[in-house]
């Protein structure tokens, strides 16, 4: 399930030398909306569990890059 | 103990670490779910799993643990290498 990533406009000063990034974004983990673990969760088989490195599918998040294609994000 | 490791090292440490990550997974759901009864009959099922592959490494390469944990050859020989960062 892939994390929902947040967006907010960072403060850009006045001087400020670089040319400024306007939207910077963040994920945030599956776990803040899943609550309380339900019973039962679907889980991934021992090998492919210890490389993604959760049991749940529904815990993965993997940090994906903003930055690479961009029609990846939702 | 072979100082070229074996193939056969190799996959069953392997299947040793996805057993015990399966086990590091279940114990932390289960310290939360202390009445999930099929995670509890998983966690039984890969822990008795765990011991045998332990078993089966350790006759063939030589004890993993040490102060009584493992079963120690003759000559004493828990510090011969490979250590697991040589592995």
């Amino acid at each position: 399930m892939p994390t929902n990533r947040k967006y907010y406009r960072p403060y850009i000063g006045p001087c400020d030398p670089c040319p400024p990034i306007r939207v910077k974004s963040y994920e945030t983990p599956p776990q803040l909306y899943l609550g309380f673990q339900p019973y039962g969760l679907k889980q991934f088989d021992p090998s492919t569990a210890l490389r993604k490195g959760t049991l749940w599918p529904a815990l993965y998040a993997p940090y994906t890059n903003p930055y690479e294609p961009r029609e990846e994000e939702e | 103990m072979s100082k070229t490791l074996s193939e056969e090292f190799y996959r069953l440490m392997e299947q040793l670490q996805e057993v015990d990550f399966v086990l590091v997974e279940l114990t932390l759901y289960l310290d939360t779910h202390p009445e999930d009864y099929d995670a509890i009959k998983q966690f039984n099922e890969f822990a008795q799993k765990s011991m045998v592959l332990k078993q089966q490494i350790e006759t063939k390469y030589g004890p993993l643990q040490q102060y009584g944990n493992s079963y120690s050859g003759y000559p004493w020989n828990w510090d011969q290498p490979p250590w697991p960062w040589q592995m």
